[in-house]
């Protein structure tokens, strides 16, 4: 008897959030970018999230990947308040999201390298604390093939001696109080989806100052670029810690001095 | 997984009944699902679950279930088939563990994978990324994995140990064993005591030292470590604890530091005396007139405390071993009825071509019988002195001269019996060792060691003993040495042997057959073509009343790639990678009837 009663009572809350979330279902708004592939992505990402195109959010890179392996992207989302996350996905690549960046106490901007498979929109994602995502993006052309090309390291053993060396610089800029950071790893970042060699890529990097406070949080994903080179702009001056590692559990911790 | 996508149809389908079964199943999941030392030292005995390598501490290969037996295997047939896919197919030596509604096979090349075990579909992969300077020294093969707590454990050919989450496959902890490149690799299965995971070291053939480790299973965190070769020190959570042995009593200047002695089979365990068993490896180099004395403790049988990692007792079964008679072979604990009295055993067919009986509370030598027909090297083994009787053929001293004169020996180097794992029956008192019969010539070369080279010293090549076979499995009687029925295979057999209590005994051979035979007669009952030679270790469940055998097909190992004339044998087996599970066959209408409440 009880259980029937609970029964009832969860298919009436069920039947309930099912009423809600029907009359909250957005529709995504139309892409400024005329991609293919936005309905899979909004769909993937943003579904049933407040998703707005929003200038403030740039997104750098060239307009031809002169190297599919290694296209250098500069994301800032400078003019927004409060970003507590910036996420950024190639479109029509086979992976889509490259990297989630929680800024934390840094700069809502960050650059990195990744690998593209065919011309895509390259899009950077900027939540809010109110919940909404801003959106901005370009598209990139390039010739193609970046994700499923075995990566240098696969043909060559430097990565089997030096994997998860971290080396960086920081630059201190006195008028804004920040320091940016330029780190660069080695690793060989394998996609998963180039024959017979398995996915093998750096999954977190954790920043922070030297006290051990968290100052910046990346995901990294398997299409960044084969030895990772990432620059951040980060609160405050001194020493920054990082530390991290890959999805098969080889860790790395290191200091960058100023 | 299977637990929410149940629970959630369940809810939407408004059934009460169904909730009802939901509940219980996840809770007894829940308490199935994280293994226990407690179910580890249960194992030989649920036929529900298979929770180790060897299906036992003790690696008896041993299984209590009778639903499919000697008067039923008619009707085995297969229930699935998982392809272990890609173009990485070489040797899968692996067995099967069972637990929480998943299989855990590990596959060739460093692979893992968690499989459904009602369909056989993927659950998850894991895959190591390995380096190009990988030396494994007899194939690229892993022989199982681990279950302790929630996660599943299993060592890499670049000398890594990983543990993932059983669930989901992802990493947990890794920790490293030694350098790959010093020729350090890993292929043998885990074993947990008390929480601990015991590994050993691959790289015999490449003058690594050989080592017991343990470790915290949960954390990979080192408990103690204990080197094979006299003269390494020991140590337990951090402090020296001693070195093995006594330095240079056996062994001449530096030698030592390079002395081999791999532990790459792995060791069982005898909860009675709290002693881990580990066989060890040809001390290296090959050229035994570099290392003058008995090198310890190399081709040995170490029993080892659990807790300290202390070296309680040692059988050595080839002192100087110059013939690679690598005497790594697992040692199994029985209890051997012998003129009315019980004893305390343990049995090793040693790749000597000797079945060596021990007591395992002290290592003492009880009985050394042959089961091959032919061994050149010694004419017995002394039983007072535990010492082998030698018959002056070992290969010449090559002195500085490029090469020493050449003999022919048998066993050949790749062992009467090699890795693969024999089975003990407590019902028909009989071992079942999966032999081979060849021999050699071997002769001896001047070698210096180079760091992650081959470090042998030796020049040799295969042959073999008869025309219409090499491999044989025998039955072995403890008690009395005698061989008490045989099979012959025409290829070398390299795969594991299980035996149940349904008067069974199930091998495979490179020809590509799982094969059963009758326990107690040895006549073949029941055979099945898997498509590629098999070389993998058989095991057997329940699952809903049901019993099954399942083992991995796909040719490969040592065979192929040191076998000398043999290898030409061997040469048109097709590659192939796959785990088969068999079931009894039931007619259709009788499933359906089961189905229908």
């Amino acid at each position: 008897m009880t259980a029937m009663r609970i029964l009832r009572i969860a298919v009436f809350v069920l039947g309930q959030a099912g009423v809600v979330s029907a009359a909250l279902a957005l529709e995504p708004p139309p892409d400024p970018l005329k991609s293919p592939a936005w309905g899979t992505i909004y769909g993937r990402y943003f579904k049933d999230q407040k998703v707005v195109f929003d200038d403030r959010v740039k997104v750098i890179a060239p307009a031809n990947a002169e190297n599919p392996l290694d296209v250098p992207v500069q994301v800032s989302a400078e003019g927004l308040d409060g970003v507590d996350e910036i996420v950024v996905v190639a479109d029509l690549n086979p992976i889509q999201k490259i990297i989630s960046y929680e800024p934390l106490q840094a700069s809502p901007d960050l650059a990195f390298r990744f690998k593209v498979e065919q011309s895509t929109p390259i899009r950077a994602a900027a939540r809010t604390k109110d919940g909404v995502w801003h959106i901005g993006g370009v598209w990139l052309s390039a010739a193609g093939g970046g994700c499923t090309t075995p990566s240098y390291g696969s043909g060559d053993p430097v990565w089997q001696t030096r994997l998860n060396e971290v080396s960086g610089r920081l630059w201190p800029n006195a008028e804004t109080k920040t320091q940016r950071l330029r780190l660069r790893l080695i690793h060989p970042m394998d996609t998963g989806l180039a024959n017979g060699i398995p996915a093998f890529y750096i999954d977190r990097i954790l920043l922070s100052d030297a006290k051990g406070e968290a100052l910046a949080r990346v995901h990294s994903y398997e299409p960044i670029s084969e030895n990772p080179v990432f620059s951040f702009d980060l609160k405050g001056s001194g020493p920054v810690r990082v530390s991290g590692g890959d999805i098969q559990g080889n860790k790395f911790s290191a200091e960058i001095k100023p | 997984m299977v637990r929410n996508s149940t629970g959630t149809s369940a809810v939407r389908g408004c059934c009460r009944a169904l909730i009802g079964m939901v509940l219980a199943a996840s809770a007894t999941a829940a308490v199935a699902a994280s293994v226990t030392d407690a179910m580890i030292a249960n194992d030989q005995n649920t036929p529900n679950d298979v929770l180790t390598v060897g299906m036992g501490y003790s690696g008896q290969r041993f299984s209590s279930s009778t639903k499919i037996n000697s008067d039923n295997i008619d009707d085995l047939v297969p229930a699935w088939s998982f392809s272990m896919g890609g173009e990485k197919q070489r040797g899968q030596e692996t067995q099967a563990l069972v637990n929480d509604g998943k299989i855990f096979i590990t596959g060739s090349y460093s692979r893992i994978w968690a499989l459904d075990q009602k369909t056989g579909q993927k659950i998850w992969v894991y895959e190591h990324r390995l380096p190009e300077g990988i030396v494994p020294c007899c194939d690229v093969v892993n022989r199982g994995a681990a279950l302790y707590d929630n996660l599943v454990i299993f060592g890499t050919l670049d000398a890594k140990l990983v543990a993932l989450n059983a669930d989901t496959g992802k990493v947990v902890w890794t920790e490293t064993i030694d350098d790959f490149k010093g020729g350090y690799s890993y292929t043998a299965a885990p074993l947990i005591v008390k929480g601990k995971l015991i590994t050993g070291v691959s790289g015999g053939e490449f003058g690594v030292v050989g080592r017991i480790e343990a470790r915290d299973a949960k954390t990979g965190k080192m408990v103690w470590s204990r080197p094979t070769v006299e003269g390494h020190m020991g140590y337990l959570n951090g402090k020296e604890n001693g070195i093995s042995g006594k330095l240079n009593a056996t062994w001449p200047g530096d030698l030592w530091k390079t002395g081999g002695a791999a532990t790459w089979l792995g060791c069982t365990y005898g909860a009675d005396t709290n002693q881990i068993y580990c066989g060890t490896g040809n001390p290296a180099p090959w050229n035994s007139y570099s290392r003058p004395g008995d090198n310890l403790y190399s081709t040995s049988t170490l029993a080892i405390n659990a807790d300290t990692g202390k070296i309680e007792w040692s059988y050595q079964s080839t002192p100087n071993d110059s013939w690679d008679f690598d005497g790594v072979n697992e040692f199994i604990s029985f209890d051997m009825k012998k003129d009315g009295k019980t004893v305390k055993a343990g049995a090793k067919a040693d790749r000597n071509g000797f079945f060596y009986v021990l007591n395992r509370e002290n290592g003492k030598l009880l009985s050394a019988s042959p089961f091959v027909t032919k061994q050149t090297w010694a004419s017995g083994v002394d039983l007072k002195t535990g010492r082998p009787i030698e018959s002056n053929n070992r290969p010449g001293d090559p002195g500085k001269g490029e090469k020493g004169s050449a003999v022919f020996a048998a066993p050949a180097f790749l062992g009467a019996k090699n890795w693969m794992p024999m089975a003990y029956s407590g019902q028909t008192g009989l071992f079942y060792v999966p032999a081979n019969e060849w021999g050699m010539d071997i002769w001896n070369e001047p070698i210096t060691y180079k760091k992650g080279a081959a470090f042998l010293g030796a020049g040799f090549t295969i042959k073999p003993l008869y025309d219409d076979y090499i491999g044989a499995l025998r039955a072995m009687d403890p008690a009395t040495g005698k061989i008490v029925w045989e099979y012959k295979n025409p290829a070398p057999l390299w795969g594991g042997v299980m035996t149940t209590a349904g008067n069974l005994v199930f091998t495979g051979t490179p020809e590509g057959f799982l094969k059963a035979f009758d326990a107690k007669t040895g006549k073949e009952l029941w055979k099945f073509q898997t498509g590629s030679g098999v070389v993998g270790q058989p095991t057997t469940w329940e699952m809903d009343g049901e019993q099954y055998i399942g083992v991995a097909s796909g040719w490969g190992g040592a065979v192929p790639l040191w076998g000398g004339e043999v290898a030409k044998k061997v040469k048109d087996i097709s590659q192939g990678g796959s785990f088969w599970v068999f079931k009894l066959h039931k007619s259709g209408k009788a499933a359906v009837a089961q189905v229908s409440p």
